[in-house]
């Protein structure tokens, strides 16, 4: 059967089918394509794969005895330790990936129209994806997970009106067993959406793709599996030296504690992907100030297709450009500065990083994409 | 032939009796550090017998069980000749509990600072196991300028430098059976070799099927790599 028989001989029986042969067999991609648009491919697998290994942690973890089931899991669980592991590493993972396609975006200013509404989505999926690695880390049941969701509760169920009542019901009361319960069960849910949201950035991103002209263009299958395979193979090569040679990156130590209400250990900090976020919030006074800063690094991170004043077809400057590089640094720089939290100058410095970050966005983007369309 | 693998021999056999008698003390080295490392059974053992004499007395390791052991290389039979000897009162010894049986005693009794579970304890403290070595060999006369709290002693590995814990080894705590001279400083290594493992039971393991799955990524990255060229050449 030729492809176009085999596409019409599916699409008959079963439309969708005949979608899938098509998006495999149908010469309809451009044959340049670059290693790093697979980074929203290997996003979702590596999602799956987490959410796998999730699935076999669920159940040996109990939230009533949150940290001595994961130690179960890591000591007495047939290669438990492997899949908890796994789960810690593919988080690392995970991020590590969607930074990169937002940075990325960025850099090619594909973010653009039509490209707007994928971009929203990998926004919302970072999003989603910090609320769920926090809850991953406090689910833990370390006495850094338990001292942050400790503060996060009491500051949350503590608010007047609708959001306290709210708080209230997400959390069952200031960080208490019955927390981690809830807590656990929002993890599986908001991870399966994440999923979704995954699946929905990779659609997205398809419509999106550049057309190839006439004659030109060339099948998913074999080029582009040949591509993805290779992008799967040097991610799995990273993912394995993280695993087995450094399964706690970027996890603060005093999580291997047991979480004591009575104890507050010393220096408690976050694992490395909330840093820059919590940054943000830690510069910003009070509760509110916090919950403003992070919601506000989210919104001006998604409202960028807006705030790029060069239009659909404008061009791409290299002063934008190197701005955002820079913008790259300050949020790095914005996660070690949390990460040395107990150092007298960080205040003052995480101030500084996060009026660079809102004024990077809110000022010099329009400006200087305005400047440069000219 | 044979005048290439004459040397080699020669250092294969020095290896090999160094290895019979390692000596980890000089230069002080713990053969579960480093990216390839893995737990020194025999050290881990006399750390274990360290453990069992001197710091259980005060100390609980909760999160092992008498027959995790058996990854030290004790027979089932020597893993529960050692539970035996510690049967709590119901005829159970399962993990390496507490040895106070009310909670509120070890706090009362070290002015608040509770001797803590040794579990994890290499995974807690940076640079877990030297610290533990630096700890336990770390006790000093204070130097005149150092106020000492009541029931304190001076450490000059422990932050502050004041500690509730008693300087509690010493020479000969211990008798080894393998003949090792139980030095304060190599009970010290070898205790710190113990709760490494004791920390991270899985560490050789890790560490082995780690380097099997490095190679062999590498090898299908290489291998993924040139087909995807190969695929793509065909089609120009
Ligand atoms: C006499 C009781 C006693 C014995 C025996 C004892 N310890 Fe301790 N240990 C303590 C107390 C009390 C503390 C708490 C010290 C403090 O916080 O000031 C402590 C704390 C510690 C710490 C934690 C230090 C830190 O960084 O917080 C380690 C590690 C430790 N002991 C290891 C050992 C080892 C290994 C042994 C056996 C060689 C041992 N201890 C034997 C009473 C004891």
């Amino acid at each position: 059967m030729t492809t176009d028989a085999k596409q019409s001989w599916a699409g008959e029986r079963m439309p969708c089918l005949g979608g899938l042969c098509g998006a495999l067999f149908a010469p309809r991609c451009t044959p340049e394509g670059k290693y790093l648009d697979t980074l929203p491919g290997l996003i979702a697998i590596a999602l799956a794969f987490l959410t796998l290994s999730g699935a076999v942690m669920a159940a040996y973890y109990d939230p009533w005895h949150a940290f001595a089931s994961v130690q179960f899991i890591r000591r007495e669980v047939n290669n438990g330790w492997l899949v908890q592991a796994y789960h810690a590493t593919g988080a690392t993972a995970l991020f590590g990936l969607v930074y990169l396609h937002l940075f990325r975006v960025m850099l090619t200013r594909a973010y653009r129209a039509p490209g707007e509404f994928a971009w929203w989505l990998a926004v919302k999926l970072l999003a989603l994806l910090l609320f769920v690695g926090w809850m991953g880390f406090v689910l833990s049941g370390g006495a850094a997970g338990y001292w942050s969701l400790f503060n996060a509760a009491n500051a949350a169920v503590s608010l007047p009106g609708a959001p306290g009542a709210v708080a209230r019901w997400f959390l069952g009361g200031p960080a208490a067993p019955a927390s981690l319960a809830r807590l656990e069960m929002f993890h599986t849910v908001l991870a399966l959406a994440a999923l979704a949201v995954a699946g929905g950035l990779l659609a997205a991103r398809r419509k999106v793709a550049p057309q190839p002209a006439p004659g030109k263009g060339v099948a998913f299958y074999p080029y582009y599996l040949a591509q993805y395979l290779a992008a799967l193979a040097v991610f799995a090569l990273i993912f394995s030296v993280l695993l087995f040679f450094a399964p706690h990156f970027g996890q603060p130590a005093v999580n291997a504690l047991a979480a004591d209400p009575l104890t507050l250990p010393a220096g408690t900090a976050l694992p490395w992907y909330l840093l820059p976020l919590a940054g943000v919030a830690d510069a910003l006074p009070g509760l509110w100030g916090g919950v403003a800063g992070v919601a506000g690094a989210l919104v001006v991170l998604a409202a960028l297709p807006w705030l790029d004043r060069a239009g659909p077809d404008g061009a791409k400057g290299k002063l934008y450009c190197a701005l955002t590089w820079i913008l790259a640094l300050d949020v790095l720089a914005l996660g070690a500065t949390s990460a040395a939290h107990d150092n007298p100058q960080a205040p003052l410095l995480l101030g500084l990083f996060t009026l660079w970050y809102f004024f990077h966005f809110l000022v010099l983007t329009p400006l200087v994409t305005a400047m440069e369309a000219k | 032939m044979r005048r290439f693998f004459a040397p080699l021999l020669a250092l294969g056999l020095a290896a090999a009796g160094a290895a019979q008698a390692e000596d980890t003390l000089t230069p002080l080295h713990f053969q579960s550090q480093g990216a390839l490392g893995s737990i020194d059974k025999a050290a881990a053992q006399r750390g274990f017998l360290v453990y069992q004499t001197v710091c259980a007395a005060c100390h609980s390791a909760n999160a092992l069980h008498y027959r995790d052991l058996e990854a030290l290389g004790l027979t089932p039979d020597q893993a529960a000749g050692v539970a035996a000897g510690v049967k709590l009162a119901d005829g159970s010894a399962a993990t390496l509990d507490s040895p106070f049986k009310d909670p509120a005693m070890p706090a009362s009794a070290f002015g608040g600072a509770a001797p803590p579970d040794l579990s994890s304890i290499v995974a807690q403290r940076k640079h877990g196991t030297m610290y533990i070595y630096k700890l336990l060999t770390g006790y000093a006369a204070a130097p005149q300028s150092v106020n000492l709290l009541p029931g304190h002693y001076y450490n000059t590995a422990f932050p502050g430098g004041q500690i509730a814990m008693p300087p509690v080894l010493r020479d000969n705590a211990v008798t080894y059976a393998d003949g090792t001279a139980a030095t304060a400083q190599q009970e010290a290594a070898d205790v710190a070799e113990f709760l490494t493992w004791a920390a991270d039971p899985n560490l050789s393991a890790r560490h082995q099927i780690g380097l099997r799955a490095v190679i062999f990524f590498l090898f299908l990255s290489l291998v993924a790599l040139a087909s995807k060229r190969g695929i793509w050449r065909e089609r120009a």
